[in-house]
């Protein structure tokens, strides 16, 4: 959450050019997907875009405006997707996803927030640890008699909720890939939830506990390497947790891991193959989480020089995101072809779940998935491979509701399907 | 006070529920526009309304008519001046309506003002055609654009934007429709003219009317023939930028120590008829430019390392090579130009075979990195005349260093159209946000100048031109009074 004065700040520096709500513009390829914002598209009104909800931002802070219903109604569809800030970044320096996540902070600091179902994921976490409200004593039960983590190594993998609870098969993947891989594993036997949806909706005390408990607990673990497959355990540990505790990326006793980007260094390394055939046509959806969200976090201290230098200030513009490695791994799998949409990397159309949309508008969610279904088909792969697992199945459902009939697959799947 | 309920309600069924609004935030979104600070001038609009046809622009026009209610227009929001100078205005937001219909064979698009430039450009390329992309960028609508102001460094060959407007579809500020040209006799964009006398200097003058007459609810726009080749987008972030297939296209930066002989060369491009795009780049539109990614800091680091370095007489050329129908054209061009160069004693320098700015994204956005206030004074001129305004604009700056920035004086652009016919001369100045009112009096001076010594601005203030431009205020007025008899129409 971003203090006042600097909140005002970047607000301000808003120039209103609308520049962030379309893909970056030499990355057109063709009206129909040259939108990049989901709000924006799908509800027109200026309010729904970066540039409304840092207008309004600057209104609410002074006193002009109050969280009309509106206002709440497009501050908690954004789907923190982040593509305003990459495209925004691109020409100027203007924290545009900071100030909509502090403008969440502050409708809940003023009980205005979070909508209910929100306030019930808080809810289950206190209770239970995980988003679910299931029993925690459950969290292991993904865990086949066949796979046995490591009582001690120099990796952890970070489960998440979801397939911890939800898709067992993706956790049950991602383990069997760290086995075949020769990688020695850990899983924490008290790992709580990432939290990632209670930052999410500005939820930031909860989240806090999380993330207090989550680093303690790897920390106390002795893993140098935490692995996931979750694109948003992934940024949440790698961005939220050291954001939260005011620290940089590299500050924390833990180094991030995408389950891609670990096979992917071992592919370069000469130490990993896939060694059976998948012929499939494939495209690739990146996830926000992955792609443009999922640069290190560097804590800085705001200090200014005229006219409006930001000093020592290291920008976040989504150059660093994980785009190449779940690519080169597809590469990397005979007989499978990758065919690209139109709108890749940071210039993704998110899926539609992130943010706490697919928990609170589930339509909205299913209609953005909807046009990423539709892209996708353009590229005639006969699937989309994704790398998290609200991705897989928001699109799915998509899918599966307008009868495409394109298969939706976690790139888990697939790389354990090129693995004899 | 806020819109009479039965308006309201009116607005509601012709849009249906969903599609306007007088939510706070809603018209508090839709307040300020790009080219101004926020003040008190811009007023929150009483509520906004996003019509999805002519049809629907017409019944909002009626209404707000029959209630008196002001309304003023957006197509995309880039926003030049867009803005509710009036309490309890409807803002009409255009961006719904944006079909784009192109007919490959007669070479023209017709568009609805929701249409932007890289969804245009984007559909033409993949036909082996091309429009043009003003300097604001892909992101602002065809439309609005092309009745407003329409130039783009690709003019040099395809001139501005108002010549390529071809039939119009016109909502009046009454709400009556106002065909021209063929489309007034048939269902036919394809030709700007007539019958009768030619309105559409209506639309335009120095930089549009600004939705003070009425609305434009779809254009014809001529579109040109392109090479066949894919300009393929590469890199991500701000790496990005387009391809260009190096058997058509060739770039060359082109360096020059006389002014007047960068100015010779430049009439010498556009007597031989060669070309893409040619331009004088001053150098702080180069630091501008490669500010992307590297943010304010990054700009002032470099400019002040690089600024004081240059010459006091440094003019660089920059010039697109065109292979137009064949790789020969190119390489014909490429001798052309090699030729005149070295007749005027410039050093030219071939750049890589790529576009960042011109053909879909642009970069002028990217001033209001460099922190502080920015603001730009615009003209559009003979080349000699830009020469001769510019080296005035210099001389009005030194009086208010160092309150305007240091600019080691080459801060001026002049990018012409037309083969050089007409030129563009944008000259850009910054101060510190507490100077602004530096470059306030530095508008003042260069307008006064304007008046009295024979040059022109995009933005004049009446009291200065109105005396010395043929009473234009006053000829205004009655066209206003004739056309919004209700004074509806964004009044100011
Ligand atoms: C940094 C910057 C650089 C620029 N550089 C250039 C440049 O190099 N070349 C150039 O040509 N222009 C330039 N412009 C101005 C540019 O013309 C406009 O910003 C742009 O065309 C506006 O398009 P828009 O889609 O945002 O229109 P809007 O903001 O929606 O509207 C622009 C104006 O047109 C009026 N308008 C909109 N739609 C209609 C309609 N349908 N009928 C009647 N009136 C309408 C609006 O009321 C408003 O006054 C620049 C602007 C900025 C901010
Ligand atoms: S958020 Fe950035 S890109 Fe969007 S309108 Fe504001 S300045 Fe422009
Ligand atoms: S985060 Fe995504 S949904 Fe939210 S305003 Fe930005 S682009 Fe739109």
């Amino acid at each position: 959450m971003l203090k006042v004065e600097e909140y005002k700040h970047q607000a301000e520096t808003c120039v209103r050019c609308s520049y962030c709500k379309f893909v970056d513009l030499n990355w057109v390829k063709s009206s129909r997907f040259s939108r990049q914002c989901p709000i924006d598209t799908r509800y027109r009104f200026n309010l729904y875009s970066a540039h409304g909800l840092l207008h309004s931002a600057l209104a609410e802070l002074s006193g002009k405006l109050e969280f009309t219903p509106k206002l709440m109604d497009a501050l908690w569809h954004c789907t923190l997707c982040g593509g305003c800030d990459t495209k925004c970044k691109r020409n100027l320096d203007v924290e545009v996803l900071q100030v909509i996540e502090t403008l969440r902070c502050r409708c809940v600091e003023q009980g205005k927030g979070p909508l209910p179902e929100h306030k019930m994921l808080a809810d289950n976490v206190k209770s239970s640890h995980n988003i679910y409200g299931a029993d925690p004593k459950e969290r292991l039960n993904w865990l086949p008699p066949d796979i046995k983590p490591a009582k001690k190594a120099d990796i952890l993998y970070f489960v998440g909720d979801p397939m911890s609870y939800r898709w067992p098969e993706l956790a049950q993947a991602t383990a069997k890939i760290l086995g075949k891989a020769g990688a020695k594993f850990m899983v924490l036997e008290d790992e709580w939830s990432s939290g990632h949806e209670l930052f999410a909706t500005g939820q930031l005390a909860p989240a806090k506990e999380m993330a207090d408990h989550n680093t303690k607990a790897i920390k106390d673990s002795g893993a140098k390497t935490v692995i996931t497959s979750d694109a948003e355990c992934y940024k949440t540990l790698k961005v939220d947790y050291p954001k939260i505790m005011e620290k940089s990326t590299e500050d924390m006793p833990y180094t991030v891991l995408h389950i891609t980007e670990y096979i992917d260094q071992l592919m370069q390394d000469g130490k990993f193959k896939f060694n059976r055939r998948v012929p499939m046509k494939v495209t690739y959806h990146d996830p926000c989480n992955l792609g443009r969200l999922a640069e290190p976090w560097y804590h800085w201290e705001p200090k200014y020089e005229p006219p409006n230098i930001a000093v020592g200030k290291t920008w976040r513009r989504g150059e660093k995101g994980v785009y190449e490695p779940p690519r080169n791994i597809l590469k990397g799998i005979r007989g499978l072809e990758l065919i690209e949409m139109e709108r890749i990397w940071d210039n993704a159309w998110c899926c539609g779940y992130g943010g706490g949309v697919g928990t609170a508008f589930p339509d909205f969610a299913l209609w953005t998935a909807g046009e990423r279904i539709e892209e996708a088909i353009t590229t005639g792969a006969e699937a989309i491979v994704s790398s998290c697992p609200h991705c897989k199945d928001i699109l799915g459902r998509a899918a599966d509701a307008n009868n495409t009939g394109i298969k939706v697959y976690d790139i888990t799947e697939v790389m354990l399907r090129a693995i004899r | 006070m806020s819109i009479p309920r039965e308006a309201y309600q009116t607005l509601q069924s012709i849009v249906g529920p969903e599609w306007v609004s007088d939510d706070p935030a809603i018209c508090e979104a839709d307040r300020y526009c790009s080219l101004s600070s926020p003040s008190d001038e811009q007023r929150r609009p009483g509520c906004s309304i996003e019509p999805a046809s002519t049809e629907e622009v017409q019944a909002i026009v009626k209404v707000a008519n029959r209630y008196k209610i002001p309304y003023v227009c957006t197509s995309t929001f880039y926003s030049a001046g867009t803005y509710a100078r009036k309490d309890d205005s409807i803002l009409i937001d255009l961006k719904r309506m944006n079909e784009i219909e192109i007919d490959e064979k007669n070479l023209y698009a017709i568009v609805g003002p929701g249409v932007a430039f890289s969804a245009l450009q984007a559909d033409l390329l993949k036909r082996g055609l091309i429009t043009f992309v003003p300097g604001c960028g892909g992101n602002s609508s065809v439309l609005a654009n092309t009745v407003n102001m329409g130039d783009a460094p690709i003019g040099w060959r395809y001139g501005l934007g108002y010549q390529r407007l071809l039939g119009v579809e016109w909502v009046l500020p009454d709400g009556e429709m106002l065909k021209m040209g063929s489309l007034s006799m048939s269902d036919d964009y394809f030709w700007g003219e007539g019958p009768g006398p030619d309105l559409r200097g209506l639309l335009r003058g120095c930089a549009g009317h600004q939705s003070r007459l009425g609305i434009v609810t779809k254009i014809g726009v001529k579109i040109f023939p392109f090479v066949s080749e894919e300009l393929e987008p590469m890199g991500w972030a701000f790496h990005s930028f387009m391809k260009l297939p190096p058997n058509r296209f060739k770039w060359y930066n082109i360096r020059f120590y006389s002014r007047e002989d960068a100015i010779n060369a430049m009439f010498e491009i556009g007597r031989s008829e060669i070309g893409l795009v040619v331009m004088t780049v001053p150098p702080i539109f180069r630091s501008v430019a490669r500010t992307r990614g590297v943010g304010c800091g990054g700009f002032w680091e470099a400019w002040k390392e690089n600024g004081p370095k240059i010459k006091p007489n440094q003019e660089d050329l920059r010039v697109l090579l065109y292979g137009i129908g064949s790789d020969k054209r190119l390489e014909y061009e490429e001798k052309v130009l090699l030729d005149i160069v070295k007749d005027f004693g410039g050093s030219p320098r071939e750049a890589p075979c790529r576009d960042e700015t011109n053909f879909m994204a642009a970069d002028a956005i990217c001033a209001n990195v460099v922190g502080g206030r920015f603001s730009s004074e615009v003209s559009y001129e003979s080349i000699n005349q830009a020469v001769r305004y510019s080296r005035v604009v210099n001389e009005i700056t030194e009086k208010y260093k160092p309150r305007i920035l240091e600019d080691y004086g080459t801060t001026n652009w002049v990018c012409p159209y037309e083969l050089g016919y007409i030129a563009k001369m944008e000259c850009l100045r910054m101060s510190s946000v507490e100077n602004r009112d530096a470059l306030d009096k530095w508008h003042d001076d260069v307008h006064k100048f304007c008046a009295t010594g024979g040059g022109s601005t995009i933005f004049p203030e009446d009291e200065i031109f109105g005396p010395v431009w043929g009473n234009y205020p006053e000829k205004e007025a009655k066209i206003r009074a004739l056309f919004d008899p209700n004074h509806v129409s964004a009044p100011q």
